[in-house]
């Protein structure tokens, strides 16, 4: 294999990275981050759109954004809870339970947003 | 001859001049002295024949009363015993205008004597030179004396056009800058004030001095002048009696011509006594864009309509009939400064109706549908609807805004993700379990 020092130093730090991620990481685990990255991107579109166009209906801004922003933080929450490493930091809360919480507080999290969004 | 002349003149009048009525009513006191009395008579048989009823009183005489309890008892009121000093008890200045405020109309002779009514005229913005020096002008030449001065008359919103030049006596006035003043007559430009009636000459040239050089002279001086008040009652100020004297309505202004002086005091008697030039608003009403019948509130961005209707008085028919040639008419919306100004524009096919639709403001609070319309020579027009308007109701702000579309798609998808994962969630769980519990089997 021919050695990878011709590369640059730091896509040689960000492949390590990715390679240490896709290897490491459990298939559950991924799949909380591709749900993350996706509420990440529709949260810096609609963020964009608010700055460089138009502001105007701006209570529908702060209820579409807040709704990812929410979102991205239970799954969070979710994704720390379920994770097997962190067993002995959340001894009594079960994955299932983690799993309730999560659920219950996007629900309460959509009522919010659909009321503030007109 | 002058029996038969007098004949023509009255058949003259009596053709040229239809009946006509006033809109206030017929009744007029004359406050004449007695003895001068017959030197009107063409202009009192003129008003006679229009539908007025005169009652005739010597200014000392104690009845009948100008005002009586606080309520006139005349609709118009003529003074011509301009010479006289002291008047009765209730014929004051004060009692003038008081009888003016409620609605009577005057027309008040001046001449070159100081009597109790020539401060009248200066509350009405007119300034008379000193006593004793009446108008008096040289030219043309004529056989008249010089205080007998021949003033062609120009066309205005009182007087019709085709007048012949009117034959005048008496005293002229300075017209201050009071917007609710209507020239009539002016001056001839080479006539002045001089003191040929017993003035005296400084006191002339200390008024004039006083008031700027050229103060009695010229065209801007006023002969017969009017004055609207805000209760739209007139009164008008003529600065000689002889201008309605049978005399000089029968004086020859050029060869075989007669004088306009009839034709002259009719317009005048026309304009005063609220024939001519009578408008009033008879309704106005308000509603939304897209009904008929007015709301009890508004809301802050409709589209309003209002609408006016306003008649004029017409003398012949003694009717007031929908008048749709004012072209200025402006309605403001008003909440301490108008918000809105726009025209008020008739609308065509409609008689009458004036309409303007706009926008309410974005203010919100109580506002008010105004209309002050004051052109000189015609009645005041004053209108104020109050209207309140509201800010929107909460479920009253427009919805699904097509510039909202990127926000309601990033939040609709956010709970669309949210279901799936879930739902892929809690099946790759049940086959982990499964395959779990098969592993521990």
């Amino acid at each position: 294999m021919a050695p990878k020092s011709s590369t640059p130093a730091s896509a040689n730090v960000a492949r390590t990275l990715w390679k240490a991620y896709s290897d490491d990481t459990p298939d559950r685990l991924k799949f909380i981050d591709a749900f993350l990255f996706f509420l990440m991107l529709s949260g810096i579109a609609q963020f964009l759109y608010c700055v460089l166009v138009t502001n105007y209906p701006f209570n529908a801004f702060l209820a579409g954004f807040a709704s990812t922003v929410g979102q991205f933080v239970l799954t969070a929450s979710m994704r720390s809870q379920v994770n097997p490493e962190n067993k002995n930091e959340f001894k009594d809360v079960s994955p299932e339970r983690a799993f309730g919480d999560f659920a219950l507080g996007s629900i309460i999290l959509h009522f919010f947003v659909y009321n503030f969004l007109g | 001859m002058l029996r038969l002349r007098s004949l023509l003149f009255l058949a003259v009048s009596l053709l040229t001049c239809l009946y006509a009525r006033s809109s206030t009513g017929d009744s007029v006191l004359v406050i004449v002295e007695p003895n001068k009395q017959d030197n009107y008579s063409l202009f009192f048989d003129g008003l006679k024949e229009q539908g007025y009823e005169l009652t005739f009183r010597a200014p000392k005489a104690e009845g009948p009363l100008v005002v009586e309890y606080d309520v006139p008892s005349f609709s118009h009121v003529i003074i011509l015993a301009s010479e006289t000093k002291n008047f009765a008890k209730d014929v004051t200045p004060q009692s003038l205008v008081q009888v003016l405020g409620k609605k009577t109309n005057l027309i008040i002779a001046l001449s070159s004597k100081q009597t109790s009514l020539s401060s009248l005229a200066a509350e009405f913005s007119l300034i008379l030179p000193p006593p004793g020096t009446p108008l008096v002008s040289y030219f043309p030449e004529r056989e008249e004396p010089p205080q007998v001065v021949p003033v062609s008359v120009q066309a205005n919103s009182v007087v019709s056009s085709n007048i012949k030049p009117v034959w005048f006596s008496g005293v002229p006035h300075s017209i201050g800058n009071n917007p609710m003043v209507v020239p009539i007559l002016r001056a001839p430009a080479e006539s002045f004030a001089s003191e040929t009636d017993g003035g005296s000459p400084d006191a002339l040239v200390d008024a004039a001095e006083r008031g700027g050089e050229g103060l009695w002279a010229g065209s801007q001086l006023g002969l017969v002048t009017g004055f609207q008040t805000l209760d739209n009652s007139r009164v008008t100020f003529v600065g000689g009696a002889d201008l309605f004297s049978d005399e000089f309505a029968q004086k020859e202004i050029s060869k075989d011509i007669p004088s306009g002086n009839v034709a002259f005091a009719r317009d005048v008697v026309a304009w005063t006594f609220q024939e001519t030039n009578i408008l009033r608003i008879e309704s106005t009403t308000h509603h939304h864009v897209n009904q008929t019948e007015p709301s009890e509130q508004y809301t802050t961005n409709d589209e309003l309509v209002y609408t006016a209707y306003i008649s004029k008085y017409e003398p012949k028919t003694s009717i007031w009939a929908p008048c749709s040639d004012i072209k200025d008419l402006q309605l403001e919306f008003t909440m301490l400064d108008p918000h809105i100004r726009t025209a008020l524009l008739p609308v065509s096919g409609n008689p009458g109706k004036y309409s303007a639709t706009f926008r309410a403001p974005y203010r919100h609070g109580v506002f008010k549908f105004v209309i002050d319309y004051k052109r000189r020579g015609f009645t005041y027009l004053k209108s104020s609807t109050t209207v309140p308007v509201v800010p929107p109701r909460h479920d009253g702000y427009p919805r699904f805004l097509s510039a909202a579309w990127p926000y309601y798609t990033g939040a609709i998808s956010t709970s669309i993700g949210f279901f799936l994962f879930s739902a892929l969630w809690l099946a790759g769980d049940s086959r982990e379990k499964k395959a779990k519990g098969h592993k521990a089997e």
